[in-house]
C-alpha cells in the first residue's frame, strides 16, 4: 500500500494546483483596500439615478435628430408649430395627432422622411432627407416620432 | 488500523478536492446564461434550421482580442451573446441586442467592448467584469457618462453625436479649468480674466468686495467661480488689489477720460443698439451671454474707466475677446453716458465705487492670500500661469482606492461619484482644499465628469484616432493679422480648428464663398443676413481701406481648392438657364426655409441678394452637398445632378436685390 500512495499523492497535488491556477486566470481581480468591506453590488448604486435619462439610447439619438432637423418647422412637441412654420404654406403636419399616428405605419413615415413630400405625392415643403440622414438616423427619428403621440384630444386651435 | 483509516480519509479528501475544480467550472454562471440564450434564440428563431443552430451551439468562452488596441481581450460576449444578434432585439437583460450607435453593430470587432464601456474584459464573472465592488480596479463607466468612451479616441473639441461630451469639453474651456490644471493639448490656455493692475482703476472698494463674495450672483455670465471667501479674506484681498499700482499709461488714460464732458445718452442708446453689443453681452439676460451682463455695470465700473476701456480695450486687457470699435471720441462719450444713466443698480448704496484707503498690513496679508488661493492662475499679468491644481491627464483611469473621500461618508467609492462631488462642492471632501465652487447645474456636472473620464491613462494608438475633419488654422501676421487682432474676428468666427462659437459662419473658405465687393460693403456696414439669429455681426465702424485689406486677405488665404471659381466653364450653354433654375427652385421646396421675394420660411438666409453675396462656384458646391461644408447643416442634400445644380446656381446668381438696411445706409436695429 504505502509505495503506491506517494505517487498518487503527488499526482493529486499537481492536479489540485493546476486546477487552482486555472480557476484564477482572470487576472487583476478587484482588490479591495485593506479594511474596506466589500459591499454587495446594489442595483441602485451602480449609476447615479437622477442623471439617468428617461428615454432609451436609440430614442435619445432620435430626439437629437428631431431637435436638430425637424423642430424648426414641426415644433418642440411635433404639433406643427415650429418657429419657421407660420410663413410656410401648406402648414407643417401635426405629428402628435393620434389619428395621423394611427393611420401611418413606420414604413410610411420612414418613406416620407427619406423621399420628402414630393416623393410621396404631397407638398414640396417637406424636403427629402434620405441623402442627408443615414438609414439608422431615419429609424431613430421615426422611433422618436412615436413618443410624440398625444394621448388626449388635440387642443382646438 | 489507524493507517488504513487515515488513508481512506485522505483518499476521500483528495477526491473531493479534485472534484471542486471541474465542478466550479461546470457551475460558472456564463454556462447557464449561454444555455438560456440558446433556448431564447431557438424560441425566437424564424425557421427550424436557425432554431437548431441555436440549440447546437457549444457552450464556450467567447472573446475579442485586439492586439493593436492596448492588447485588449474582451470576453464580455461570453455572457452578452445577444449583443450582436438581431434576433435578440427586445430580449430581456443580459440577452438583449446592443443599441445601435455610430460604431455598433458594425465595429464590435474593431473596438471590442471595454474601450467604450470600461470594465475588466478578461473576467467572466459579472462582479469582476463589471467592477461592481467599491474600489474595484477597472470598473465599468456608468451609463450617464458613457460618452467619455467616445472621448478616448475622439480628442477634438466637437464630437459629432456625443452631445454630452462636447458640452463638457466646451464647459471646461469656458470655466477655465486649464488655468489651474495642466491638460495635454491645452498647455497654451490663458484665461481672459483682467490683469490685476487695472482692477483698481475700474472699480471701487465696496463693489469689489461684493464681487469677491459671489461673482456669479452679481453677473450670471461671470466665469469667475465662487471662492467662498470669509469677510476678513475679502477685506485683505481688496486692500491688496487697491495697493497694486496700475501702469502710468493706463492711469493717464482713465484720468484724461474723467476730465471730459458728459455725452448725449439718447444718441448713445442708438449707437449701443447699432453696434450690436448684445451679440456677446447681455442686457437683463437678453443677448448671447459670453461676455458680462451690462444692466448693472455702471455700479461696478467707473465712468472714466468705461470710457477709456471702450476706446482701447486691448491696452487694459490684452487677452480679452472684446473687439476694438472704431467709434469717434464723441460716440464713445455718448455710449458711456447712456450706460451710466441706464445700466446701474438702483438698489445699491452710494459710495460703491469709492476707492479704498489702503492699510499696508492688510494689503500684505492679501498679497499672500492672492498667491495661496491661486488667483495668479487666471489674473497673472504676464508669463506662465501659476497652475496650482494637479494635472488631469490621466484622471479618467484613476483608481477609486487612491481617491480621498475625506469627510464624505455618504458617497460610494467610485471615480465618477468622487468627480461629481468634487465639482458640486469641492470643499466638502476635506479641509484646506482650494478648488472654488463653479455652481454647475446637474446636467453640466454630468457633462464635465464625462469630459474628465475621457482623459485615459494610456493614449489610444494613432490608427484609432480619427483624422480631424477641419484644416489647421491659418492666421497671417502683418497688417492683416493686426486687423484680425483689432476686430477680434476669432472671438466669434472659426478659422480651421480655432475660434469662437458665436458666429455660424466659419471664415476658413470665405474667399471661395463670398464676392469681394459684397464683403467690403458688409464689413463697413454689416446687416442682418439670417433674421432668426440674435447674435449678429457688430458694426465695427471699420474704414473702407481696412475692409478692403480684409477682403483681399480672404481672396488670398481663405480659399478651398475643391470649390471652382467658375463652375460653368466647359459646360453646355443650357446649364446657364435661369428659367429652368427657377423651376427647380420651386419644385424642391427651397421656399420652405428661404425667403425669395416676399414669401418663404425664414430659417435659412433670404436669397434675394444671393447673386450679390455668393460666388457661383460656392453656390454650386453647396447645392451638390451642403453637409460637406459643415456636418450638421440643416439644408438637406437633394442629390442634385450637375446640370440641375448649375441651373439653380445660375438662377440664384440673378437675384441681386440690395437689402433694405443698405439702402437707408444705417446699421441693423437692436
Amino acid at each position: 500500500m504505502r509505495p503506491s500512495m506517494l505517487p498518487r499523492l503527488a499526482w493529486g497535488l499537481v492536479l489540485v494546483l493546476g486546477a487552482a491556477s486555472g480557476c484564477s486566470r482572470h487576472k487583476e481581480a478587484p482588490a479591495p483596500a485593506a479594511g474596506t468591506p466589500v459591499t454587495p453590488p446594489a442595483e441602485a448604486a451602480v449609476a447615479p439615478a437622477p442623471l439617468e435619462p428617461p428615454l432609451s439610447y436609440e430614442l435619445r439619438l432620435g430626439k437629437q435628430v428631431f431637435q436638430h432637423y425637424c423642430l424648426t418647422c414641426h415644433g418642440e412637441t411635433g404639433a406643427g408649430d415650429g418657429f419657421n412654420a407660420f410663413n410656410v404654406e401648406p402648414h407643417p403636419r401635426d405629428l402628435g395627432d393620434p389619428a395621423f399616428q394611427k393611420a401611418k405605419v413606420d414604413a410610411d413615415l420612414k418613406d416620407t422622411v427619406r423621399r420628402g413630400g414630393v416623393g410621396v405625392g404631397l407638398s414640396s415643403g417637406m424636403p427629402p432627407w434620405g441623402k442627408t440622414l443615414t438609414p439608422d438616423q431615419i429609424d431613430q427619428v421615426v422611433g422618436y416620432l412615436r413618443t410624440l403621440k398625444r394621448t388626449d384630444a388635440p387642443p382646438a386651435s | 488500523m489507524p493507517l488504513r483509516r487515515l488513508f481512506a480519509i485522505t483518499s476521500i479528501l483528495f477526491f473531493v478536492v479534485l472534484a471542486i475544480s471541474p465542478l466550479k467550472n461546470a457551475l460558472r454562471p456564463y454556462r447557464s446564461i449561454q444555455r438560456e440564450y440558446a433556448r431564447l434564440g431557438a424560441a425566437r428563431a424564424k425557421s427550424q434550421k436557425v432554431a437548431e443552430a441555436y440549440q447546437a451551439r457549444p457552450v464556450s468562452i467567447q472573446q475579442i482580442w485586439l492586439p493593436g488596441l492596448q492588447n485588449r481581450v474582451d470576453r464580455c460576449m461570453t455572457c452578452h451573446l445577444g449583443a450582436q444578434d438581431e434576433t435578440m432585439a427586445g430580449a430581456p437583460g443580459v440577452y438583449r441586442l446592443h443599441s445601435r450607435s455610430f460604431h455598433t453593430p458594425k465595429d464590435f470587432d474593431r473596438f471590442g467592448c471595454t474601450s467604450c464601456h470600461g470594465g475588466q474584459g478578461l473576467a467572466t464573472l459579472e462582479e469582476d467584469a463589471h467592477g461592481m465592488a467599491e474600489n474595484a480596479g477597472t470598473p465599468m463607466t456608468p451609463l450617464p457618462f458613457i460618452e467619455s468612451g467616445c472621448g478616448r479616441c475622439h480628442l477634438g473639441e466637437q464630437v459629432n453625436g456625443a452631445a454630452i461630451l462636447t458640452r463638457g469639453r466646451m464647459l471646461m474651456e469656458k470655466a477655465g479649468c486649464f488655468a489651474c490644471h495642466l491638460v495635454k493639448g491645452h498647455e497654451g490656455f490663458r484665461s481672459e480674466a483682467p490683469p490685476l493692475e487695472s482692477v483698481a482703476l475700474k472699480t471701487g472698494g465696496e463693489a469689489l468686495k461684493r464681487w469677491l463674495k459671489d461673482p456669479k450672483g452679481l453677473d450670471g455670465n461671470a466665469s469667475m467661480p465662487n471662492f467662498r471667501l470669509s469677510d476678513q479674506d475679502i477685506e485683505a484681498l481688496t486692500h491688496f488689489i487697491f495697493n497694486t499700482a496700475p501702469s502710468k499709461a493706463l492711469a493717464d488714460k482713465v484720468r484724461e477720460a474723467g476730465a471730459e464732458k458728459a455725452g448725449d445718452a439718447i444718441n448713445g442708446k442708438k449707437i449701443f443698439a447699432e453696434a450690436r453689443c448684445i451679440s456677446c453681452h447681455t442686457v437683463e439676460g437678453k443677448g448671447n451671454g459670453s461676455a458680462p451682463e451690462l444692466s448693472k455695470v455702471a455700479s461696478r465700473a467707473t465712468q472714466p474707466w468705461m470710457l477709456a476701456y471702450l476706446r482701447d480695450p486691448h491696452a487694459f486687457n490684452p487677452r480679452t475677446r472684446m473687439p476694438q470699435f472704431g467709434f469717434s471720441a464723441a460716440d464713445t462719450r455718448d455710449v458711456v453716458a447712456y450706460m451710466v444713466a441706464e445700466f446701474k443698480d438702483f438698489d445699491a448704496p452710494p459710495g460703491m465705487l469709492d476707492p479704498v484707503h489702503v492699510n499696508q498690513t492688510l494689503a500684505e496679508k492679501g498679497q499672500k492670500l492672492f498667491r495661496l488661493l491661486g488667483c495668479t492662475a487666471c489674473h497673472a499679468a504676464s508669463g506662465e500661469p501659476d497652475r496650482i491644481g494637479p494635472e488631469l491627464n490621466r484622471i479618467g483611469d484613476k483608481r477609486a482606492a487612491s481617491l480621498d473621500f475625506g469627510k464624505r461618508k455618504d458617497l460610494k467609492h467610485t471615480l465618477p461619484t468622487w468627480l461629481q462631488a468634487k465639482l458640486e462642492d469641492p470643499r466638502s471632501l476635506g479641509t484646506g482644499l482650494k478648488m472654488p465652487v463653479y455652481g454647475l447645474s446637474p446636467t453640466d456636472t454630468q457633462a464635465v465628469v464625462t469630459a474628465l473620464l475621457a482623459y485615459g491613462a494610456e493614449p489610444v494608438p494613432a490608427q484609432y484616432q480619427p483624422v480631424p475633419a477641419v484644416r489647421a488654422s491659418l492666421v497671417p501676421g502683418g497688417t492683416v493679422g493686426a486687423l484680425f487682432d483689432r476686430y477680434r474676428c476669432l472671438s466669434c468666427h472659426q478659422i480651421g480648428d480655432k475660434g469662437g462659437d458665436i458666429s455660424t459662419a466659419p471664415l476658413t473658405a470665405e474667399g471661395s464663398k463670398v464676392k469681394k465687393d459684397w464683403v467690403i460693403d458688409y464689413l463697413v456696414m454689416s446687416y442682418t443676413i439670417r433674421p432668426i439669429l440674435t447674435d449678429r455681426m457688430p458694426v465695427f465702424r471699420m474704414t473702407k481701406a481696412e475692409a478692403t485689406i480684409l477682403a483681399e486677405a480672404f481672396e488670398t488665404f481663405y480659399l478651398d481648392p475643391s470649390i471652382p471659381e467658375d463652375p460653368f466653364a466647359g459646360q453646355p450653354a443650357t446649364s446657364r438657364d435661369p428659367i429652368e433654375g427657377r423651376h427647380i427652385f420651386d419644385t424642391l421646396g427651397c421656399k420652405a426655409c428661404h425667403i425669395l421675394g416676399e414669401k418663404g420660411g425664414y430659417f435659412g438666409p433670404p436669397l434675394n441678394e444671393a447673386g450679390r453675396r455668393l460666388k457661383p462656384g460656392w453656390t454650386y458646391t453647396w447645392l451638390k452637398g451642403p453637409q460637406k461644408w459643415r456636418a450638421d447643416v440643416r439644408c438637406p442634400n437633394y442629390g442634385l445632378t450637375d446640370a440641375d445644380a448649375l441651373k439653380l446656381t445660375s438662377f440664384l446668381q440673378t437675384q441681386v436685390q440690395k437689402p433694405a438696411a443698405l439702402k437707408t445706409a444705417k446699421g441693423g436695429g437692436r
